[in-house]
């Protein structure tokens, strides 16, 4: 390792973006499973390196009734594949929780590292994007909150600014009856990124919404998709119809080390099929337009 | 860490003081707490091999991918290349050197050898702290729980087979012996 830096591990938020207004050059720490990779191939040279995960704000993983769920920064993501409250109300999160790395590595890397990492293939992304996560970033000036779509800004890049700290992300309420499901095609059937990571959800209003990871470059929530759905009847013999739609609405890029333009097309019409057949068979079959 | 440049991104196995000013770390080793002093770029792997002599715990892709430097760390499994020693302030740790008791082997590590659970032995530590971890969540994995519990360790000798039976039948000893 290149990097020479010292380690700051602040127990309140203040301080956190004292040191960070005071030390440029700094990284955040939170996981580590992808800063400590890139540390170690110094492909990122720092100088500081700042945990987050003693300050408070970062540890709350909570749900409140009407109000929705909140996840901090600090919380690894098989506490959210463990969490009952999130499997029922959440399910699609929970199935990409449960499908991000290995075990090993689940214990240590955080929700909100896989955003902020903002790897084009982040497994958690596309739930969020389907329960319309914000994601609540402090700075010195105070607490600003995003939309997820447009904390994404390119491979690997986000909106974060150097003086930054995310600290968690929220996901709104939902009623009874909305469930969802995450689907994603990988080479091996253990520990692999996806080739197309795809979540599906089907409100208490029957209204469906589809996002994808893995397939652009920023995961992306297929919203013209949704609006031609929304003119649908919802019955299983949407699946074929769905299938080949999908595909007007992908633009894998060609020459990707792990699969094809074409083959991540099709998967992608087949997790597409295989979700909505799924989520019929969960919620009802009868569709009200909205 | 190695002192390799940018052009190169072979790792090493060679770990390079940073020269930093080093910071006090306090945590609990297999039951001892253990005070120390840590370079801020060590990894809690680099200070359990070189500080704590420990050489238990393995470097095998020093990436978290093959889990040969799996550690029990407040009760989760985690691979131990990608935390910095620092992180594990006032933790409480388990390595390999922990699961025996009195100098005999616990039941997991003689199931172990009774079934042919290593060859060459450079994962297995990482296996066996994953198979604790595992058993200790679910004491009666089916098949399907072991191969899921074991998916982020690498062996390449035993094809895995005589490692899901081992698991499995120190499950059912270890049933045995609490009822």
């Amino acid at each position: 390792m290149l990097s020479k830096f010292d380690y700051y591990r602040p127990d309140s938020l203040e301080k956190g973006l004292t040191y960070l207004q005071n030390h440029s050059d700094t990284k955040i720490l939170a996981g580590g499973t992808d800063l400590m990779l890139l540390l170690r191939n110094n492909a990122v040279i720092c100088e500081h390196i700042l945990d987050i995960k003693d300050i408070p704000e970062t540890k709350i993983l909570e749900y409140t009734p009407g109000k929705g769920l909140f996840i901090g920064a600090s919380i690894p993501v098989n506490r959210i594949a463990e969490e009952d409250v999130i499997r029922e109300k959440y399910p699609a999160l929970c199935h990409a929780a449960d499908s991000l790395g290995s075990y090993l590595v689940r214990n240590r890397a955080t929700l909100v590292g896989n955003i902020c990492h903002a790897s084009p293939g982040a497994d958690t992304s596309a739930p969020l994007l389907v329960y319309d996560a914000k994601v609540h970033i402090a700075s010195s000036e105070g607490i600003r909150i995003l939309n997820l779509p447009d904390f994404f800004t390119g491979v690997k890049k986000t909106a974060v600014k150097e003086n930054e700290i995310v600290l968690g992300v929220s996901l709104p309420d939902v009623e009874f009856g909305d469930t969802s499901i995450y689907l994603r095609k990988a080479r091996i059937k253990g520990h692999d990124l996806c080739n197309v990571g795809l979540a599906m959800r089907l409100t208490a209003s029957k209204e469906v919404y589809v996002a994808l990871a893995a397939v652009e470059p920023i995961p992306l929530r297929l919203t013209e998709l949704e609006k031609s759905l929304a003119t649908k009847e919802l019955n299983p013999e949407l699946g074929p119809w769905i299938q080949e739609e999908i595909k007007k609405y992908m633009n894998p890029r060609r020459g990707s080390l792990r699969s094809s333009r074409e083959f991540r097309l099709h998967i992608g019409g087949v997790l597409a099929k295989r979700g909505l057949l799924e989520l019929i068979e969960k919620g009802a079959t009868e569709y009200v337009q909205s | 860490m190695c002192n390799h440049n940018h052009d190169e991104k072979n790792n090493c196995f060679e770990y390079v003081e940073s020269h930093m000013p080093p910071m006090p770390l306090s945590l609990v080793v297999n039951g001892e707490m253990v005070h120390e002093l840590a370079d801020p770029t060590m990894t809690l792997l680099n200070f359990l091999r070189t500080r704590l002599k420990l050489f238990g715990a393995k470097e095998g892709c020093g990436e978290g991918e093959c889990g040969a430097c799996t550690i029990i760390m407040d009760g989760r499994t985690v691979t131990s290349c990608l935390i910095l020693a620092l992180e594990a302030q006032g933790s409480n740790i388990t390595t390999v050197e922990g699961l025996s008791k009195d100098g005999e082997l616990s039941i997991l590590q003689q199931e172990f050898i009774r079934d042919d659970g290593l060859q060459c032995g450079f994962c297995t530590p990482g296996m066996l702290m994953s198979a604790r971890n595992l058993l200790d969540r679910n004491p009666n994995p089916t098949v399907e729980e072991v191969k899921e519990g074991l998916a982020g360790n690498f062996c390449r000798c035993t094809g895995y087979q005589p490692i899901i039976d081992a698991v499995l039948s120190a499950a059912k000893r270890e049933r045995e012996e609490l009822k």
